[in-house]
């Protein structure tokens, strides 16, 4: 499969400009979508409808900021699978724990607005390790990774890709919960 | 209106139809604008109602709901729901006049049938008469029919999305897309206003709840997220109405429900709530078990109040919707109102309270779908550059693990169309064969969830138990029906699979369906199979010659000699209209031959919609905002109505 950068043409970055973003996929689908293609011959239909799936692949990859890290990483030469995260910050993992706690209380307590107040916490961070990456991935692939100063980059933008999995994990499980209480 | 000079050589009409539970309409666009046909019952709206008399004989519409009080075990309405369902669902079990086969085997239940006495019939069967009345209305008005777009609700799941497609063809139609309703909605409103911005559609039907969130800009509809019930609608209403009308009846205990009583009830119940959206009190007498009346009064507030429940769930699924697409209720531009169970006074006021604002209802409630419908048929059937719809998948699609946990393999709200892959290995030495089950749905365990198919890859080569590296690949196309693939990594090969639907009808089962009903016509199998053949190739010819008037200079000379030369054959065969497998062959052959051109000339139309970047630059690339803007603006001057 194309490199979702490549075939979005938009520079490899973290940080990516959302809006524009959505307006190459509006145009690629202009070009691709199946739709376009029902009065053609079954060649085309099925080309059209493998295209237009990898279009929407390469969308989804790069809207995710999971996926979206992950794929830079590929770039970088890191194939970033679950298993091979560094160990978690101690510190993270207490913050963590705590935020949960907060989470299953206001669950118990039957409190929607405990939970938005939790996940509006969880948000902040996440927002703020987003900085962190954008710079982060800009300076990784600015430069070779084989240098010393690259790997350890490779190792903080993992271990803050494992941190960005925690927080949109449970934000997921938030969203659970808020639907629950509703 | 000038006369309708009927012209032979013009190109078959493509029509829209809306498959409601309560009722069905066809439309078709004239001069850009979506119009009814009238039905076999002189009106637009056929009552989704179908009556198996004892001579073989079949009605639709108001004559079948004659029937509906004499013989109820006999007449089927409300088959939408279900549609795609196996005879051990909720939804077959919950209150209705309905028998059911009882089913003989674990497959035997993977559909519901009907018991008619002398016959069973399907839910697909039933929904192919409705579509069979209404392709003839459309056929006696129009003359020449091309293909028809079928609207099902956006919730609608795989299964059901199925037993919709089956009808259709057994109903002899060119299914050309399966579109979601309140993108059909969204369609009819978007291009009566052409403004951009934010859509909620609340779509409450007979049977199914959709909400669905779309942003519509510069031509383009897409969906945002969606969400519903497939099983909550207008009828429910009348069910919580009926259920009251039965105490005073004198029938609460089970026994005494016979389909009749049940009938009368639920009839009496729509009447009621129709006429509480113009008063605030009704009384009405109903037949009381042993032979009296009793009269039965309810207010509007009762009746709200005995809504509101149902109500409630419609709002969380709008709220949910609203999360999924990172939107709060005061963003949205615009609330379509879709079904007629939208007027009832008390929806639309819960819906103004739910998104601060007033719905849109300026189109017909119960047209608009229809509407829609028609406006994507005409679109795809005139290759409209103009406005495109993107969809997505309403359900989760997943694998069961060990455990019987969900892995989910494709999210929900994902644009589609849309693929994915999934590696399995596994976990005995020597295992040659893996058993995929595959799912949708939002909850955590596969048995919560909708079984869609069971997959069997065999012949896996003997290995060591982990190292095998199984590949399945989900692809959702346009009309979010599923297609399964597996491949076997190690070795390269792409394996057997055996896929086992979980529910609906196999392709055996239509085909002695359609030998069926042709039997009961003077029809020959072979001749229509053969006029179908010639008319797919007709098609394809025809569509071929466009090309080669565009892009003929994208083939190689001996490319184009080839081509030239199958096209000649396949006319020729088609003229001949005798050979049905020689002209598939032929059609075969010159997908063969135009496969590489048809990449090539893709590749042209995306630098045609996406102005600006060098021609020898990646094809699949877009150019900065400036360009795009300039292409826009030019296109939208040029585009117009005119073929």
């Amino acid at each position: 499969m194309t490199d979702p950068f490549d075939l979005f043409d938009v520079e490899p970055a973290y940080d990516l400009d959302l809006g524009e973003l959505e307006r190459r996929h509006r145009n690629l689908s202009r070009a691709l979508h199946p739709d376009r293609y029902a009065g053609r011959p079954a060649a085309e239909r099925r080309q059209a409808l493998g295209r237009s799936i990898e279009v929407n692949d390469a969308w989804r990859v790069l809207r995710d900021p999971v996926r979206r890290a992950e794929a830079l990483l590929a770039r970088l030469g890191a194939p970033a699978s679950e298993n091979q995260s560094p160990p978690t910050d101690e510190e993270l993992l207490m913050e963590m724990l705590e935020l949960r706690e907060e989470l299953s209380t206001a669950r118990q307590k039957h409190d929607p607005e405990a939970v938005i107040r939790v996940s509006g916490k969880v948000r902040q961070r996440q927002a703020r390790l987003s900085d962190r990456m954008a710079a982060d991935f800009r300076a990784a692939l600015d430069q070779k990774a084989e240098s010393v100063e690259g790997r350890d980059r490779f190792d903080t933008l993992l271990q803050q890709l494992a941190e960005l999995r925690y927080y949109r994990k449970f934000l997921e499980d938030a969203a659970v919960v808020e639907d629950e209480l509703y | 209106m000038l006369l309708d000079i009927f012209d032979p050589k013009a190109p078959p009409k493509a029509i829209g139809i809306d498959l409601g539970t309560t009722h069905s309409i066809v439309a078709h666009v004239v001069d850009g604008r979506p119009q009814a046909l009238v039905s076999c019952d002189g009106t637009p709206l056929l009552p989704s109602v179908v009556h198996f008399g004892d001579h073989g004989n079949v009605m639709v519409g108001n004559a079948a709901r004659a029937h509906s009080t004499r013989c109820p075990e006999r007449t089927i309405s409300s088959a939408k729901r279900f549609m795609g369902r196996g005879a051990r669902d909720a939804e077959t079990q919950r209150l209705g006049a309905y028998r059911f086969v009882e089913p003989k085997s674990e497959d035997d239940a993977k559909v519901v049938r009907f018991d008619l006495g002398s016959r069973n019939v399907t839910p697909v069967e039933v929904s192919a008469e409705i579509l069979k009345s209404l392709h003839q209305s459309a056929v006696d008005q129009l003359h020449s029919v091309g293909g028809a777009v079928i609207t099902v609700p956006a919730y609608f799941d795989d299964a059901q999305r199925q037993a919709t497609k089956d009808a259709g063809r057994l109903a002899g139609l060119q299914v050309l897309r399966l579109l979601n309703e309140p993108t059909a909605a969204a369609l009819a409103y978007g291009l009566e206003s052409r403004k951009n911005g934010l859509f909620a559609v609340y779509d409450l039907g007979g049977g199914t709840f959709d909400i669905t969130i779309l942003v519509l800009d510069e031509g383009v509809f897409q969906v945002r997220s969606t969400g519903g019930d497939s099983a909550l609608g207008g009828d429910d209403m009348d069910r919580a109405l009926a259920e009251k009308m039965l105490v005073i009846m004198d029938c609460e205990a089970a026994e005494t429900q016979t389909p009749e009583i049940v009938s009368i009830a639920l009839g009496a119940a729509r009447q009621v709530k129709h006429q509480l959206s113009e008063v605030r009190e009704v009384a009405v007498e109903l037949p009381r078990r042993g032979g009296d009346t009793a009269e039965f009064r309810v207010t509007r507030a009762e009746f709200e109040a005995l809504i509101d429940p149902l109500l409630a769930r419609t709002g969380k699924a709008c709220r949910r919707a609203l999360r999924d697409a990172e939107l709060d209720p005061g963003q949205i531009d615009g609330v379509i109102l879709v079904g007629g169970a939208t007027r009832v006074p008390r929806v639309r006021q819960y819906v103004a309270e739910v998104f601060g604002r007033e719905a849109l209802a300026d189109i017909d409630p119960d047209l608009v779908v229809a509407y829609g419908a028609a406006l994507q048929a005409d679109l795809l059937a005139t290759s409209s550059d103009d406005i495109l719809l993107l969809d997505v998948l309403p359900l989760s699609l997943g694998i069961e693990t060990m455990g019987g946990a969900v892995d989910k393999v494709l999210p929900r709200n994902t644009t589609i169309p849309v693929g994915a892959k999934s590696v399995f290995t596994t976990y005995a030495d020597n295992q040659t064969g893996f058993d995929i089950h595959v799912v949708q749905g939002e909850r955590e365990l596969a048995k919560d969830c909708r079984s869609l198919a069971r997959f069997l890859l065999k012949g896996i080569p003997p290995m060591v138990a982990g190292m095998a590296r199984l590949e399945v690949s989900f692809h959702v196309d346009e009309n979010n029906l599923l297609e399964v693939t597996a491949k076997e990594l190690t070795t390269g090969m792409e394996q057997r699979v055996e896929v086992k639907p979980s529910y609906g009808l196999s392709d055996e089962e239509i085909e002695d369906m359609l030998i069926d009903a042709i039997d009961h016509g003077d029809e020959d199998f072979e001749a229509r199979r053969l006029a179908e053949t010639c008319v797919e190739a007709s098609r394809m010819a025809l569509a071929t010659d466009k090309a080669l008037r565009s892009d003929a200079d994208l083939l190689g000379p001996p490319e184009l000699e080839r081509v030239e030369a199958v096209l000649l054959e396949l006319r020729a065969q088609i003229e001949a209209s005798s050979d049905a497998a020689r002209i598939q062959m032929l059609m075969h052959e010159l997908d063969d031959a135009t496969k590489a051109w048809a990449g090539r000339r893709m590749n042209r139309a995306i630098r045609a919609a996406i102005a600006g970047k060098d021609v020898a630059a990646i094809a699949d690339s877009v150019s900065d905002a400036a360009g795009v803007e300039a292409h826009l603006e030019a296109h939208g001057a040029l585009t117009g109505r005119d073929e």
